[in-house]
């Protein structure tokens, strides 16, 4: 019999594993890398349509080591890490003004007393929004997919063509001050680097303080090409404090000050004359400070571009400004949008270099006029320009030109994908885009045979073809292998069979062993229970309620306490326990919206007014200035863990009859908690080390001294008991010092919640051990409840990042990813199921003694089976509706990352099922 | 007694009374003060209440269930005094489950939940007053022995679950305006009494009938 839960519990591990990799390999979009890189030379061997003939001279390999002539000398990047647009775009342009809100102010004074030579752009960036895949996106010119996000915190080097590498091969000179990533990226590209450590968010300062004291210097210098200079201290501020807050306008402020002293030196030193000064940032934030997915907050960043050189002509001549506003000193600025995409082709054009293999953008036109190079005519023949009537006449067969060699670079990828990649593109678009391109290059050979010039037709048709490609490559990059999505699903659909089998088997067998049958009633409050995972299975098909799910697991659980008080009712009085119930779940909801209005702040899919919805804040305002209020909000956590030290000190001496065990397991627990309140109460670091050391030798010693058998002692229902207290003993600890402050409430609701379940089951139809399958059913919603009441949601930016940096200062990869899980899944999964057996246990222990062993195991069984079964249906649910949904606009902003955390939140049920299995029975 | 007298017809009649009740409510609304439950819920529910009140309570004064002991004024004081405490019942039970607990919606959900105790708690206080049993017996449906029992559950448990019902479209993102508390809520608790009060005559004659093959 004991057997079998471990047994079917691996069987079921196994084939969750099996159909979370295949679906997952399906749904989670995979591109091909191609290895291939441009050369040189490539424009001539390939006989481009561009430039074949006479068209170049044929000197063109000597002169020129890229494809097209250099429009700048030096190119100065200065990447602002999370630069919102609103950080650069005048205050004008939005509703209303934010104390964040032009800051920026030596930007805003260039770009309206230059406007000609100087421009912001809004720059739109590709999901995800994380700085690796936007680093490698701004390089190569692609489109990094989902599945990249997982190599974030170990950043790989770059195996595709991009223009850093390009530069090292055209003999440029770079040099890199900040953020490692870059040479974690680039291991061997850079002449010079100044790298620091990106990852410790705490730490504002000392990324930028050293770009800023190697900057200068560097500016003085004549032996460098591209300058890269990456800040990351707008990052770090808005993760710790937000974007509202006083150490981000600080932060700004800092920026701004740099950037002053910058575009003094550049103003001044005659060899900068011909640079173009770049100041982006590689992603945007929300007001919360997060990034990662695809919101209009966290995508729509800033691009600012300036050349100390004025142009000949103005480009706001030939371009319409998407959106004007008045700048600080009450002049127009003019902002524009384009794509990031696009950035790494227009670098490598203003540079001279030839394009990475793998970009899809195209030469952006606006950011291409801004360097005067692109306005001399030299560089073509002189037969091209045999009327030049007007300086932008030139520009635009400059242009023209630019963009044939753009398009032909990009038209030569589309070729090399579709031929070597697993997946290509669908023939039809192909057919569609393969058209687009030969009518432009008909155009474009025509036009230069013929006398009329390129005009704006040439152009128009050769950005509709570079425009209609990347169109496609992102529906492309997000097509999904149905076949492994289909047969994913199918295995997690024959597992939830195998598990309703054994399920079944199993309540069978307790019904033999079960004199009294209570078939009927039992039945009904199993389909009582499965009528509500359904109704919460169905709800995922909506990205409304799935935003809502913690409201709707509320909802549910409210229901069955309802419906628990209802039967109270019938069968005699209301008890205590019920009422309980009721207000735990008020305020668990509380907490729910809490985290609901904090999520709003950074999701613009939540509409969530948190103001009308809970409107206590005048609570504040009226206790303003007492010091009481924060006396209190300190204090009560306090206060909580101590009358959380000694509940679990009180039941551990009741519960656990060795003495030894005792022993050692109150100490450790009262250790623990002191180490908690050290912590809290002087932030030293030893203490939270402490905690995990002690909750970790606990966990190890429990099965130590469970298979020596010293735990083995006492009637069955007295041991699971203690088996299940000190495992619970020695898992909260660590999970109460990850949760910070708000971890003592948690818990404690976590507590008694748990208390009024088990109390308010079997009324009075049921024998106390018997498992009730409404009990299992609020225990998995009271577990999906604290999971959302304790600040988390399912998105990439509802990680509490910050928690996995309690007790430690530096960043390692494997520890700080450990306590970053245990902090998200520890309430919500390791504690609720390691103390499942307490529903079979607790009840009423003088009518269960004596009872037949078998039968405490067939139940226990039985829970823990109904347990997992119920994660399995709602994961194979969530796994269905995102399969349906995978066309959805939220795709990525919503449905992938829940089934990222469902998916690892199944595994990681059924994992702690093994091992609930192999120590309790 | 008058409750062997009550047949299928006379509980038809009294739920198309607080039916009309209901109509006459929301046609005053209406035509009145021109406000809908969607423009400005709290107003027209305060009438929908104010209607509905006097009928639900006379009507149910009028079925009480120990004629001998309790007269018509001691069962409607009954009724009165039951409408603000399942009000409470309501109010608590709606906040439970999710209603917004905002300063501005007090004055929707003290009305909101007037109605729904007029739907559910006031009739059973009119005709049982305090008694323990009846209570019970009403809520386990476990001998539903009497005519009024199913006149009173059945439209209730109506009232309840179409409130439950009627609070799914409300996290939904289709920004209309009826997806405010209390609107659907009210929408579904109106709809589910109705159904209610439908289907309770149709249990009555079936149950008689049912006893009446038994007697045979």
């Amino acid at each position: 019999m004991r057997m079998r839960l471990k047994a079917a519990a691996a069987v079921v591990l196994c084939l969750h594993c099996l159909g979370v990799y295949l679906f997952t390999r399906g749904f989670l979009l995979t591109r091909t890398e191609l290895s291939a890189f441009s050369l040189p030379s490539d424009l001539l061997q390939a006989q481009a349509p561009c430039c074949s003939e006479s068209d170049l001279p044929s000197t063109t390999d000597q002169d020129l080591p890229g494809w097209t002539p250099p429009t700048v000398d030096r190119v100065l990047i200065l990447i602002v890490d999370a630069l919102r647009f609103d950080f650069v775009a005048p205050s004008s342009l939005f509703e209303t003004k934010q104390k964040w809100m032009d800051r920026l102010s030596s930007l805003q004074h260039l770009a309206s007393t230059h406007p000609s030579s100087s421009r912001i752009f809004k720059a739109i960036a590709d999901p995800p929004t994380t700085s690796l895949q936007r680093l490698k996106a701004l390089t190569t010119g692609g489109l990094p997919t989902f599945i990249d996000v997982g190599n974030s915190f170990a950043a790989p080097a770059i195996h595709e063509d991009n223009w850093i590498h390009q530069l090292l091969h055209t003999g440029r000179r770079v040099v890199m001050m900040g953020d490692d990533t870059w040479t974690q990226l680039f291991p061997h590209h850079f002449n010079h680097s100044y790298p620091y450590p990106s990852f410790n968010v705490k730490d504002l300062h000392t990324v930028d303080n050293g770009v800023a004291q190697h900057l200068m210097p560097w500016l003085h210098r004549q032996d460098w090409d591209v300058l890269i200079g990456h800040f990351l201290g707008v990052d770090h501020a808005g993760h710790i404090f937000g974007v509202d807050s006083q150490p981000m306008v600080q932060k700004l402020e800092q920026i701004n000050a740099i950037l002053q002293n910058v575009t003094d030196i550049m103003n001044s030193q005659k060899h900068l004359e011909n640079t173009m000064l770049i100041v982006m940032g590689d992603h945007a934030q929300t007001l919360n400070g997060d990034h990662g997915g695809g919101t209009s907050e966290e995508v729509e960043t800033c691009l600012f571009a300036w050349m100390p050189r004025s142009l000949p002509s103005s480009i706001s001549s030939i371009f319409h400004p998407s959106t004007c506003g008045l700048g600080l000193n009450g002049k127009n600025i003019c902002t524009s949008t384009m794509q990031q995409l696009d950035f790494a082709v227009s670098i490598s054009a203003l540079l001279g270099i030839p394009f990475p293999f793998g970009s899809i953008g195209r030469v952006n036109p606006e950011l291409y006029a801004l360097s005067p190079g692109s306005w001399d005519r030299q560089w073509l023949p002189a037969s091209f320009y045999e009327d030049p009537s007007s300086d932008l006449k030139t520009w635009k067969n400059n242009y023209a030109h630019v963009l044939c060699i753009n398009s032909w670079q990009v038209k030569r990828y589309i070729d090399c994908y579709s031929a070597t990649s697993v997946m290509g593109f669908p023939s039809d678009d192909l057919h569609y885009i393969t058209k687009l391109y030969n009518e432009a290059q008909s155009r474009w050979s025509d036009s230069k045979n013929s006398s009329c010039k390129p005009e704006n037709g040439t152009i128009d048709e050769f950005s509709d073809f570079l425009l209609s490609f990347a169109t496609l490559a992102r529906s492309a990059w997000t097509e999904f292998d149905l076949k492994l999505m289909g047969v994913g699903l199918g295995i997690f659909i024959i597992s939830i069979i195998f598990h309703l089998f054994v399920f079944e088997r199993v309540h069978s067998l307790s019904n033999v062993y079960d004199n009294k049958t209570q078939k009927s009633s039992n039945h009904l409050q199993i389909y009582v229970a499965f009528l509500l995972v359904a109704v919460r299975a169905v709800s995922f098909l909506s990205n409304s309620y799935i935003l809502a799910e913690g409201r709707v697991a509320n909802f549910l659980l409210a229901t069955t306490a309802i419906g628990s008080i209802r039967s109270s009712l019938v069968y005699g009085k209301i008890k205590k326990h019920d009422l309980v119930f009721l207000i735990l779940i008020i305020l668990i909801r509380f907490g729910i919206e809490k985290g609901m209005s904090k999520q709003a702040a950074t999701n613009s899919f939540l509409n969530y007014d948190s103001g009308s919805d809970f409107d206590l804040n005048w609570l504040p305002s009226l206790f303003e200035g007492h010091d009481f209020v924060t006396l209190l909000s300190e204090i009560s956590p306090m206060i909580i863990l101590f009358l959380l030290s000694f509940l679990s000190c009180k039941y551990i001496t009741c519960t656990v009859h060795s003495r030894y065990i005792k022993w050692v397991v109150t100490v450790g627990t009262m250790l623990s908690y002191l180490f908690i309140a050290t912590f809290w109460l002087s932030e030293r670091s030893f203490a939270p080390k402490m905690v995990y050391v002690i909750g970790l030798s606990l966990f190890v010693l429990n099965f130590v001294l469970r298979y020596l058998g010293i735990l083995e002692k006492g009637e069955t229902v007295q041991r699971l008991r203690s088996l299940a207290l000190v495992m619970v003993s020695a898992w909260s600890p660590t999970i109460l010092i990850l949760l910070g402050k708000q971890g003592p409430f948690a818990v404690l609701v976590c507590i008694f919640a748990g208390w009024s379940i088990i109390s308010s089951k079997n009324k009075g139809l049921l024998d106390d051990c018997k498992m009730d399958p409404i009990s299992v059913m609020q225990w998995s919603l009271l577990a999906i409840c604290l999971f959302y009441q304790t600040g988390h949601w399912c998105t990439f930016d509802g990680l509490r990042y910050g928690a996995a940096f309690i007790g430690f200062d530096e960043f390692k990869v494997v520890r700080q990813a450990i306590l970053l899980f245990v902090d998200t899944f520890g309430i919500s999964h390791i504690l609720p199921i390691f103390s499942l057996p307490f529903l079979v246990t607790i009840p009423n222990s003088s009518s269960s003694k004596g009872r037949d062993k078998t039968v405490i195991f067939l139940n226990l069984t039985q829970v823990y089976l109904l347990y997992g079964l119920i994660t399995a249906i709602t994961t194979t649910f969530t796994v269905l509706c995102v399969a349906i949904q995978r066309r959805h606009l939220m795709v990525w902003g919503l449905f992938a990352p829940k089934y990222v955390f469902d998916a690892i939140g199944l595994l990681l049920t059924d994992v702690l099922i093994c091992v609930s299995a192999l120590y309790y029975c | 007694m008058r409750k062997a007298e009550i047949g299928a017809t006379t509980a038809l009649a009294v739920h198309s009374l607080c039916a009309a009740g209901l109509a006459t409510g929301y046609w005053l609304s209406h035509s009145l003060y021109s406000s809908s439950l969607i423009t400005d819920p709290a107003p027209t529910l305060r009438i929908l209440t104010v209607c509905e009140a006097p009928v639900v309570i006379l009507l149910f004064s009028w079925l009480r269930r120990d004629h001998d002991r309790c007269s018509f004024i001691k069962a409607v004081a009954r009724g009165l005094i039951g409408l603000p405490i399942g009000a409470l019942i309501n109010a608590f039970g709606a906040i439970v489950l999710g209603a917004p607990v905002g300063l501005k919606f007090w004055p929707a959900t003290i009305y909101w939940s007037m109605l729904l105790s007029l739907f559910t708690f006031v009739p059973a206080a009119c005709v049982f007053g305090a008694s323990k049993l009846d209570w019970q017996q009403i809520l386990s449906y476990s001998k539903p022995s009497n005519i009024v029992d199913y006149m009173l559950s059945v439209p209730a448990h109506g009232a309840i679950i179409g409130a439950w019902l009627g609070a799914w479209p409300m996290p939904l993102d289709w920004e209309r305006p009826w997806q405010e508390w209390p609107i659907c809520v009210t929408y579904g608790a109106i709809a589910g009494h109705l159904i209610g009060m439908l289907f309770s005559p149709v249990l009555i004659f079936l149950h008689r009938r049912h006893i009446r093959t038994k007697t045979e």
